[in-house]
């Protein structure tokens, strides 16, 4: 294996889905691992955390990692509780997320670990726990990896990463419900004044040049792409992506790989290949040059 | 004779839309308003002073607004300052971090002009 990879060990969103019909695509929820030399970088820590936690206690040469998460809905840590490293003394595992302090990344992990909910709360962890303070200016660096991130449309505070590595921007967003302002202002328009409709237009266009700025210059785009059309009609304002709105917002800013990501965890694999045939019918139509992925659980991309 | 001072109304939003709409929904009030294109970029007059009602998004390029509320009532003199939420971001997860931090109301966008008016009156009179 390269040196530089991207591996995903959860693509699913919501919550876990190890059924027969799914296990294709894959089951766990939010994990993906960026490694570049000895450097661990892990986005999320759903339930394919733990399956990357047994593969580390399988070798001995790596004894360190960072974890950085999108928020605190349960899909992104509910694999904290079963990672083995973080019970094991001589590991040191940084963590990053929301929060004015440190202290609330610490608050926010160990709440799912309390009775009588879990048996045994983090201070049972053996391993060093450094939770990292929000830096000045939306930026750190960890080893050969520089990571920025900048707030997205998802309830409560939700981050998107950026993270340079090997002269290759991955962009990192989980969970993001693209273009909500628009079907807002679509719902309202025929209700105000001509000069509020052309006020509404100026800050639709606003509001797209920001999530086209927010995804611009991605050679790698892991995007949430939860629902088909039909579903993001019901569940419009629970915070996900159309998958449609997905690819053309991605079309737009000239990503160059887009890896749809956080599956609704109803959708079995055949409804996760009619997605992705319909995400190609949509690039091809549009003549454009994006290249499309499914991001599914074990997939590794060269990063060299 | 007692002189009232004319209220300060900040807003802190990164769209130059929403500034139009404020400038429209307040030209007939007796209010000074302050318009900061980010949280940083109002620091410097919110650290040092008490607008009579504070307009935050949430969704804005640096700091977004709930995390600069949550810092905003660390400070001694803004433990009580009125707060108006104003977002895109229509999801009860908001609503309730806004509650919770003592925003007195949450609008959501787009809002007509008329809706930045009635509740500019609603917290401070006129
Ligand atoms: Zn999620
Ligand atoms: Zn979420």
């Amino acid at each position: 294996m390269s040196n530089a990879y991207l591996r995903f060990w959860g693509v699913r969103g919501s919550h876990s889905a190890p059924f027969a019909s799914h296990l294709g695509i894959g089951g766990n929820t939010s994990c993906v691992e960026i490694r570049v030399d000895d450097h661990i970088l892990l986005c999320d820590a759903g339930t394919g955390l733990i399956n990357f936690g047994n593969e580390m206690m399988k070798q001995k040469d790596i004894r360190e990692m960072l974890i950085i998460l999108t928020h605190y809905h349960w899909d992104h840590i509910c694999g904290l509780p079963f990672f083995v490293p973080a019970f094991v003394p001589d590991w040191n595992i940084s963590i990053f997320g929301p929060g004015i302090k440190a202290a609330n990344i610490e608050e926010y992990v160990s709440a799912q670990m309390k009775a009588p909910f879990f048996p045994v709360g983090t201070e049972t962890w053996l391993a060093k726990i450094n939770y990292l303070p929000p830096p000045q200016e939306h930026c750190f660096s960890y080893g050969p990896m520089n990571i920025s991130y900048d707030n997205v449309h998802h309830p409560g505070i939700t981050y998107g990463y950026r993270i340079q590595v090997r002269g290759k921007t991955i962009l990192y967003i989980s969970d993001n419900e693209c273009l909500y302002l628009d079907k807002s202002i679509k719902l309202k328009y025929g209700e105000v004044s001509p000069e509020e409709q052309v006020l509404y237009d100026r800050m639709n266009k606003e509001e797209y040049a920001s999530e086209i700025k927010l995804i611009q210059g991605a050679d790698i785009l892991i995007h949430d792409a939860q629902y088909t059309p039909e579903d993001y009609q019901k569940k419009r304002g629970w915070g996900h992506s159309c998958f449609i709105d997905t690819v053309n917002t991605a079309i737009d800013a000239g990503v160059k790989e887009l890896y749809l990501y956080h599956h609704d965890p109803n959708y079995d694999d055949r409804e996760m290949d009619s997605i992705y045939q319909h995400a190609k019918d949509i690039i091809k139509q549009r003549k454009a040059s994006l290249i499309c992925h499914l991001a599914v659980e074990g997939m590794i991309i060269d990063l060299e | 004779m007692t002189i009232h001072p004319t209220p300060t109304v900040v807003v802190v939003d990164d769209s130059p839309s929403v500034r139009i709409l404020f400038e429209r929904g307040t030209e007939n009030l007796d209010v000074n308003l302050m318009i900061f294109e980010s949280a940083r970029s109002s620091w410097e007059y919110l650290e040092g002073n008490k607008p009579e009602l504070l307009f935050l998004n949430i969704k804005m390029p640096g700091k977004d607004g709930l995390t600069f509320l949550k810092e905003l009532r660390e400070l001694p003199l803004h433990k009580d300052t009125s707060v108006v939420i104003i977002s895109s971001k229509d999801y009860a997860q908001d609503r309730t971090i806004a509650n919770e931090l003592g925003a007195q109301d949450f609008i959501t966008k787009p809002m007509p002009i008329k809706a930045i008016t009635d509740v500019v009156l609603k917290y401070i009179g006129n």
